[in-house]
């Protein structure tokens, strides 16, 4: 007998989206347990991230269809019934096929006394759609599928941006791949992806990015199994461009895993700075150690948190630190759709200190004259500009060199410190740099 | 251990109604390894000897997610009976093609004997109810699409051997069409 049918597929992809939206489960390790492999593996993993990016304008439409209290309804139920409609509005599956699987998936689950109201719902949606539709749209959280709070922060903070910024985060992301500058120049790892029947351009900032077309599974890329490549979004790339190693520093990754810009700074120095990468996770730091090895570079790993010093520092200063800290990770909605849901305002004052204190304790690690480059993926200010005011409002001796470092850079408004990418902007995640030197 | 092929439908090979065990030796020991090993390459959740075109009636399973609980039935019979389930099936002898099916009971109980040739009995409910039903049938020379209906199932036949016939021949190198 063969395993997990067209019914079973939409059955485990409902599983999957109640265990996020009910239990604030993250989708890549739920999807890291699934065994599926081949075309049901893409089918179950595309079905998942589109209703999860579409959940809250599925859910309103939900709410309009459904003829009982919604919340009244199983968790699995609900999920199942959103991802039938997610394949409705994607247009990916032939609507009957969609409309019949996502019914004969109610049974799978166990739900065989709602399978005709699973059917009589996805029906009236496709009767009432344009309606429905004109109607939820009109909110622009709920058009965007995004949480209230999110919306409200985000035009607070980036005023007429926001709604670029939104309609960004449901795009299908770009792979973005990190040219080894230790094994080849980007030129000629363009023209091997081009021979390999790739698209592949470069970014105009970051100066060993490309953008590889079709997005594919990145073991089939040229250059990736022998470490000349790496995946990592070009946002992040320019970390490397503003921390600015030389070979022969002392460099601090304080917040390393999974080690992309600890590899990064090692390859731009030929393997030639002192890189000390830290995390606080015996895992993660599994993670830095596998890229590390894949590339065939060398750091000293830690498992230590940045703020207890007296665990891990030697006492001597680092010429530079970098310092990627935890946050929303708002500016990589696009990538992880899941954190629309899981993400709650009130994590924000508490990520917002956390990150303080971290670049309080940072700062105490540089040697004068040294940079400490504060970082995120949130597109936010109260986790990037506002931190890092209130860090140069209190600290003799910081200077914000982020603007004179990006002079060939977008512009910026000069009343902020730091340089915010927004999602989408030149095809990057979203990412915020404050680049902060120590005076002599 | 032996990967073997499986037959492929309308092939009337899968038509014959298997023996019973007289004893499970060695070479019965070595069918269930080279089927289990046939089922975990096809990545099917269980295989009958019929689809391996040996007519006994052995047949395993494993219906577990992370591939971890081998099942193996020999001279496998149905006992009881309940209920009745609708769930979707498909078959690695009938490739792509899934359906919904009311034809399997909803819980079971199974006597057979295990590798070793000991006897067990089982009670069985959900995927892996459904599962022994339909490799059961195989040992009986029955398919799910027989449950579907005659119009279905010749489509299907046409499908699946349209598919057969276009399949480039193993070895073979697909060549690239000039680019006009």
């Amino acid at each position: 007998m063969s395993p997990a049918g067209p019914a079973q597929l939409r059955a485990g992809a409902a599983r999957i989206v109640a265990e996020v939206v009910a239990h604030g489960r993250s989708l890549d390790e739920l999807l890291a347990a699934e065994p599926d492999e081949g075309s049901a593996r893409g089918l179950k993993r595309s079905l998942c991230y589109g209703t999860l990016r579409w959940h809250f304008r599925l859910a309103a439409v939900l709410d309009a269809l459904a003829s009982r209290p919604p919340d009244q309804l199983h968790p699995q139920l609900r999920a199942l019934i959103e991802v039938g409609l997610y394949q409705l509005l994607s247009g990916e599956t032939a609507p009957h096929a969609a409309v019949s699987e996502t019914v004969s998936a109610a049974r799978a689950l166990g739900f065989d006394k709602a399978a005709g109201f699973v059917n009589a719902v996805l029906r009236r949606f496709q009767r009432e759609q344009a309606d429905l539709l004109h109607a939820v749209d009109r909110d622009l959280a709920l058009r965007t599928s995004h949480p209230r709070w999110f919306v409200d922060a985000l035009r607070r903070d980036r005023g007429e941006a926001a709604g670029a910024v939104l309609e960004a985060n449901n795009a299908h992301p770009p792979l973005w791949v990190r040219v080894n500058r230790m094994r080849g120049d980007p030129d000629a790892a363009v023209a091997a992806l081009i021979a390999a029947g790739f698209g592949a351009t470069r970014h105009p900032l970051a100066p060993d990015a490309l953008h590889v077309e079709p997005p594919t599974d990145v073991r089939s890329l040229p250059g990736f199994v022998d470490g000349r490549l790496s995946i990592q979004d070009a946002a992040a790339q320019l970390a490397v461009e503003l921390l600015a190693p030389a070979p022969g520093e002392r460099i601090l990754d304080a917040c390393a895993a999974p080690g992309g810009k600890t590899c990064h700074v090692l390859e731009r120095t030929a393997g030639a700075a002192a890189v000390t990468a830290l995390d606080v996770s015996p895992a993660r730091i599994e993670r830095v150690r596998e890229n590390l090895t894949r590339l065939g570079l060398e750091a000293e790993l830690q498992m230590a948190d940045v703020a207890a010093t007296s665990g891990w520092w030697d006492g001597r200063p680092f010429d530079r630190v970098l310092l990627d800290v935890p946050c929303s990770a708002t500016g990589v909605i696009r990538r992880h759709p899941d954190i629309k849901i899981l993400r709650r305002a009130k994590d924000i004052p508490n990520l917002a200190r956390r990150q303080a204190e971290l670049l309080e304790a940072a700062w105490k690690l540089v040697r004068p004259g040294g940079r400490v480059l504060y970082t995120s993926c949130s597109v936010l200010s109260a986790e990037n500009e506002r931190v890092v005011a209130g860090f140069l409002g209190k600290t003799h001796g910081a200077r914000d060199l982020t603007a004179e470092l990006t002079t060939g850079w977008p512009a910026r408004a000069a009343d902020a410190p730091g340089y915010q990418v927004l999602p989408g902007e030149t095809g990057m995640d979203g990412f915020y740099y404050a680049c902060l030197g120590k005076s002599l | 251990m032996a990967k073997l092929t499986i037959l492929e439908y309308p092939d009337p090979r899968l038509r014959t109604k298997a023996q019973p065990v007289e004893a499970v030796d060695d070479s019965v020991r070595r069918l269930v390894e080279d089927l289990l090993e046939t089922m975990y390459e096809a990545k099917g959740v269980g295989l009958a000897a019929t689809q391996v075109n040996v007519h006994q009636r052995v047949l395993v399973t494993d219906v577990s997610a992370d591939r971890t609980d081998p099942r193996v039935f020999v001279n496998p019979q149905i006992i009881e009976r309940e209920g009745s389930t609708e769930a979707e099936e498909g078959c690695l002898s009938v490739p792509g093609i899934f359906d919904t099916l009311r034809a399997r009971s909803e819980k079971i109980r199974v006597r057979a004997l295990d590798r070793a040739g000991v006897p067990f009995e089982l009670e069985a409910d959900g995927l892996l109810a459904v599962c022994i039903q339909h490799e059961i049938d195989h040992l009986d020379g029955k398919l799910f699409v027989d449950y579907l209906s005659e119009l279905k199932r010749n489509r299907i036949r046409k499908k699946l051997e349209k598919e057969r016939r276009d399949r480039v021949p193993v070895g073979a190198t697909p060549t690239r069409s000039p680019v006009l």
